[in-house]
């Protein structure tokens, strides 16, 4: 490794380090400035293509007339309503849906008699897109919160589930082994060794369910109800106000983002050996 | 352990001769081991009537080329490995799984990886009901003693590979086992990691009174650690040789340019070379 061939290579590297590390830096920085610009820049254009009458004015409304509609939805104390509502859903949704998934992922994950029974069932109910319940939701609760919840959870629970399921059969059987030889006793492998060893899992099922417990909230809300940020966004549509439509999309996707980026940094703690 | 007691005191009222041979009562005895796997292809004899006993005390290592059955014989010993035909006895009582005076270590480190590197060590004397203080204590004395000291609240996937293996050594001695089975423990090591291991555990050994039996597919390995080398062939796994390492202890790594040292590979390697002679006549003739 000391001998003289290798010196020439070494300088070789380090000068060209030299030259790019410059370069690289200013990129980032140039990087950093449109990144930064992307937003006020999507919507300068659009509020000028708006204003240009290049378009219908009326289905495209301009950021501003946006953020009026907003401002107004937010002063009436309805948007404090539907957020309330909407948010209400989801968790509990989510909460309900995401403990049943992991239960039932620990038992087919953990006894295959339990697998065998339910497996095959939830792999045929699993691919039907929550919306398709819709009608028969509305059969079955009419209009109540519990058709709502119904739908979230039923689009909740299938993920988990089967990312819990996986993540109990992927647990190392070496890990398992070990703990044999140490004398861990059978009944205490799940809480010992297989619960943590699925948790990385269970949480990427999660996460993947967060988002999935905003899309079958739209499917809930239009479904029919009396408060709910896709519900308000349903009656603009009617009424034409399409500000306050598309002040009611901005919301939602904001929420959802925020739900997301918090449950990541949740992830992260749940994980807490990587 | 209460069984070897009871026999011991049952010796002591006899003659002095059965004394001494009760005494020598071995540590592990293996006696026409037989393990047969079902594959998609009919039945295969992985290891056939393999008989061998370990002393008290004793290094014994075993090996063979891959395939040949030793790490099977060796998670059979575990209690790891169930069917299996003929006896096992481990201080003098059958094999029927895993025991608390029975310790491996396998050819990964398999650390827990939410665990630290003290609770890791921790946990066998947790699951036999000592408090996490007591635990944490003997934890502790093995972390000094394996060297990682400043990693003992460290997590394994902040360890190397050879620290990991140091670990899961040290986790294996935290139950105090009187008997230690390591499959290939340096397998999985680069070769400078793997003669420090060596000597590492050589050193381990003069402290800790275990019972070894070491797999290795490494003939240097086992002749440098072992008291007796069993040398073992393939297809079905049977035990070819014993050859007795009457080299002096304490030994480091350096032995391995000795003259009494090279002469008992080469023994070990005539065994080796003249099995895998047939066996590669047999396959071509098949």
């Amino acid at each position: 490794m000391q001998d003289g061939t290798s010196a020439p290579q070494r300088i070789a590297v380090r000068s060209s380090g030299r030259n790019r590390r410059p370069d690289s830096a200013r990129l980032r920085r140039l990087n950093i400035l449109v990144g930064a610009l992307s937003l006020p820049l999507f919507v300068g254009l659009w509020e000028l293509a708006s204003r240009s009458g290049a378009v219908n004015m009326v289905l495209f409304p301009p950021p501003t007339v946006v953020a009026a509609a907003v401002l107004e939805w937010i002063r009436s104390g309805q948007f404090l309503v539907d957020l309330t509502a909407s948010l209400y859903r989801v968790t509990t949704g989510f909460m309900v849906g995401g403990a049943l998934g992991i239960l039932f992922g620990i038992l087919t994950g953990q006894f295959p008699v339990m697998s065998s029974l339910l497996s095959p069932l939830f792999h045929i109910l699993r691919p039907i897109p929550p919306i398709a319940f819709v009608p028969i939701v509305i059969l079955w609760f009419g209009l109540s919160e519990a058709g709502k919840l119904f739908l979230v959870v039923w689009g909740v629970f299938f993920t988990v589930w089967l990312s819990t399921h996986i993540g109990v059969q992927k647990v190392d059987r070496g890990l398992i082994r070990a703990a044999l030889m140490l004398g861990t006793p059978r009944r205490q492998m799940l809480q010992e060794i297989v619960l943590l060893g699925a948790l990385p899992y269970i949480v990427v099922g999660l996460r993947t369910a967060v988002s999935i417990s905003f899309y079958t909230l739209v499917a809930a809300e239009l479904a029919g109800t009396f408060a709910g940020i896709v519900y308000r966004i349903e009656i603009a549509q009617q009424n034409m106000q399409t500000g306050q439509v598309m002040g009611g999309l901005a919301a939602l996707g904001l929420i959802s983002f925020i739900a997301d980026r918090l449950f990541a940094v949740l992830a992260e703690r749940t994980v807490w050996w990587r | 352990m209460s069984g070897s007691r009871s026999i011991v005191k049952l010796a002591l009222a006899s003659s002095p001769a059965s004394v001494d041979s009760a005494r020598k009562q071995p540590a592990i005895q293996v006696s026409n081991l037989s393990i047969v796997f079902d594959t998609h292809r009919g039945q295969t004899v992985a290891v056939d009537r393999v008989s061998f006993d370990v002393a008290p005390g004793e290094f014994v290592c075993v090996v063979g080329p891959s395939g040949c059955g030793k790490s099977t014989v060796l998670n059979t010993i575990a209690g790891l490995e169930v069917p299996y035909e003929g006896d096992i006895l481990v201080e003098g009582s059958p094999v029927g799984g895993p025991r608390p005076d029975v310790g491996m270590v396998f050819q990964q480190p398999h650390l827990f990886p939410w665990k630290s590197v003290r609770r890791n060590i921790a946990h066998g004397p947790r699951m036999h009901r000592k408090s996490r203080k007591e635990a944490n204590a003997i934890a502790d004395d093995l972390i000094a003693m394996i060297g990682l000291k400043r990693f003992a609240d460290a997590y394994p996937n902040t360890l190397s590979g050879g620290m990991q293996q140091r670990v899961a050594i040290a986790r294996a001695l935290a139950n105090q086992p009187r008997v230690l089975l390591m499959d290939e423990p340096f397998g999985a090591l680069d070769a400078q990691t793997r003669a420090v291991m060596q000597d590492n555990l050589l050193e381990l050994r003069d402290r800790i009174k275990a019972t070894i039996v070491f797999v290795t597919h490494d003939i240097d390995e086992a002749i440098l650690l072992a008291d007796r080398v069993l040398i073992m062939s393939a297809g079905p796994g049977r035990i070819l040789r014993e050859v007795a390492v009457k080299l002096p202890r304490p030994r480091s790594s350096t032995i391995m340019v000795e003259p009494s040292y090279l002469s008992l590979k080469k023994d070990c390697l005539d065994v080796i070379r003249a099995e895998g002679a047939r066996a590669f006549n047999q396959s071509d003739s098949n």
